[in-house]
């Protein structure tokens, strides 16, 4: 049997600006001086999950794993994943106030407007940006458009369609939206028949060329805190997939800590009031 | 206090330019790549760029391209390089830098430069 | 209130392939005009025998950046002794946008390039030098630390040896003490390499 690893999970301020540095350039998220008690906190509930014992053994671990395992573990730690209704908002007003209005007007047809969400998730996303598209563009009374929201998970694509959420999900929601687009159920608040037609799920593995290749000519899509997960040739064949998803001019959204500059090289950088947007260029040779 | 952004993919690197910077007075952020880069300075604007020129992604010269061709006000912007070839500085003022540096650039003589071209007068 | 409606049942286009997927087939797209159809070309090769020579050789007359990325990503996925070689001559290249692509490339591959890493790390030509430096950062392989405490040992090149000294600090222990002392002897009137050293030693600490 081989000896136990001495414990020893003390964070030096060495190791500190070390961990930070190698985080930043993996994942763009930067820490500063005022997160340490959060991110030494995190470490050490890893160093003392993975049994490396200290921050030297534990940081090695993290640099030199093959899969990438543990900084995908410890990356879910750092950030908050939660996924509620009108989560980063700026982003949907984004969409409304910029984006589409851009798209529509270089649109020399009459088919709809097509949008993907990836990854679906529960449903909180495709609903909240179907929601916003009905209560906040005045576009929707002139032009069709289709929500296409996909998954890995089956099990959460069932949860979608279902669309039965908690009180603490809905409550960024304004009432109002609340009564017209939800029923109340017994457990909480059920999205409505309609607007549960209006989106349509489907499973889809990202890393699959034969599950994505279908999947071509959307105006915009909506990937949020989701390469961040990735190892780094997952998430550049990810945003290489989007590029070939999208018509040529068309938008992606990425998540609020997540940069374009982790994957890819191949999109323009778009600043609109409400947000930076990636943009694939309209003309290529 | 005129702000900075240092554009270099080596850790050490940002943080000796950065306290040569901060030392004189300069409020410094950073960037590890040119796609960082152009979405900070999008978000907000800096005074001066200092820019190295191989980076994963885009590069130095892509992302002075990339500014220069930006509705911003243009700040100017210093490259810096390992390399000593004659073509690289042509190319660097080419891409739109105003200065061109081979590393390991001495403090003083990084100071010199970011003063002159931001019109500070030495204090 | 007004419909969002999905226009199919099946929501997306299912379009048929426009010509079969076999091999020559899609050597013959990588020629096509049209962007799109090079990158899904790119992309298919992958299961087909030969394709790193076939990427390789198109690789140098690609002019749609889209379209280099995904011939990139294939020879990674692909990784075998002709796509590593491949790779490794695009460091000479004068292109930095294909370097630094080829650096990325050449990261995900330890296995390949562990062979050939002291190869690299003493070619003639220092830009390559630090490229090699350069494809260490992010290489899951234990020998990174030995490799890098050779280069400061020997390189007589201040940025060859400046790049490697950045990543000891990151993967450095107290093998490296010393040679990062001597670094700082052998560059004493330069003061990036002292900055460099300082901060990597403050950084080791022992296993």
């Amino acid at each position: 049997m081989p000896d136990p690893v001495p414990v020893d999970p003390t964070i030096s301020d060495a190791d500190f600006q070390k961990f930070r540095e190698f985080f930043y350039r993996k994942t763009g998220i930067q820490f500063d001086l005022s997160k340490r008690y959060f991110v030494d906190k995190r470490l050490v509930e890893r160093i003392e999950a993975t049994g490396t014992g200290s921050f030297r053994g534990y940081f090695t671990l993290l640099r030199f794993q093959v899969n990438g395992e543990e900084l995908q573990a410890l990356t879910n730690l750092m950030t908050v994943n939660e996924t509620y209704f009108f989560r980063e908002e700026y982003q949907f007003q984004c969409l409304v106030n910029s984006v589409l209005p851009e798209i529509v007007a270089r649109k020399t047809d009459r088919r709809p407007v097509r949008l993907w969400v990836m990854p679906s998730s529960s449903g909180e996303e495709p609903y909240s940006i179907a929601i916003y598209l009905l209560e906040r563009w005045a576009g929707i009374h002139h032009w069709d458009v289709e929500i296409i929201a996909s998954d890995i998970d089956t099990r959460i694509l069932a949860q979608a369609r279902q669309g039965l959420y908690s009180t603490r999900s809905v409550q960024h929601l304004p009432a109002r939206y609340l009564q017209q687009y939800f029923e109340r159920r017994a457990d909480g608040y059920q999205i409505c028949d309609d607007l549960r037609q209006s989106v349509e799920f489907t499973r889809v593995n990202l890393a699959e060329r034969t599950d994505t290749r279908p999947y071509r000519d959307f105006d915009v899509i909506f990937c949020r805190n989701l390469l961040i997960y990735f190892d780094d040739v997952s998430r550049k064949t990810a945003t290489e997939t989007f590029y070939d998803i999208l018509k040529p001019g068309s938008f992606i959204f990425l998540g609020h800590s997540e940069s374009m500059s982790r994957s890819s090289s191949l999109y323009k950088v778009r600043k609109f009031p409400e947000a930076i947007v990636y943009q694939r260029p309209l003309e290529e040779r | 206090m005129k702000r900075i952004l240092i554009v270099d993919d080596a850790a050490t690197v940002r943080l000796y330019h950065r306290e040569i910077l901060e030392t004189a007075n300069y409020a410094v952020e950073e960037a590890m790549n040119g796609i960082e880069a152009l979405e900070k300075a999008l978000q907000s604007p800096f005074d001066l760029y200092l820019v190295d020129i191989n980076m994963p992604k885009l590069d130095g010269y892509g992302f002075l391209r990339e500014l220069r061709g930006q509705d911003l006000p243009q700040a100017p912007a210093i490259m810096i390089s390992t390399e000593a070839q004659a073509n690289d500085e042509q190319r660097a003022y080419i891409a739109g830098a105003n200065i061109y540096l081979i590393k390991p650039v001495k403090p003083d003589r990084l100071l010199t430069q970011v003063r002159l071209l931001l019109g500070d007068v030495y204090r | 209130m007004p419909l969002i409606k999905s226009q199919t049942a099946e929501p997306v286009t299912e379009e048929a392939r426009k010509s079969a997927r076999d091999c020559a087939g899609l050597v013959a797209q990588l020629a096509d005009a049209n962007p799109t159809a090079r990158r899904w070309a790119a992309r298919d090769l992958a299961d087909c025998p030969n394709a790193a020579a076939v990427l390789l050789d198109h690789l140098k007359r690609e002019p749609e950046v889209s379209v280099r990325e995904v011939i990139l990503t294939t020879l990674t996925a692909l990784g075998d002794e002709t796509a590593v070689a491949g790779l490794v001559d695009c460091l000479r290249s004068e292109d930095a946008a294909l370097r630094n692509e080829a650096i990325e490339a050449m990261r995900q591959l330890p296995d390949a390039m562990a062979p050939i890493m002291r190869g690299l790390l003493a070619d003639q030509d220092p830009d390559v030098r630090i490229f090699a430096v350069n494809i260490l950062e992010s290489l899951c392989h234990p020998d990174v630390e030995t490799w890098l405490i050779e280069v400061i040992d020997c390189d007589p090149h201040v940025n060859v040896c400046g790049t490697a000294v950045d990543l000891l600090g990151e993967v450095g222990s107290m093998q490296a003490r010393e040679s990062l002392l001597r670094l700082k002897a052998r560059f004493a009137n330069e003061p990036y390499i002292r900055f460099a050293a300082d901060l990597a030693l403050e950084r080791l600490r022992d296993a």
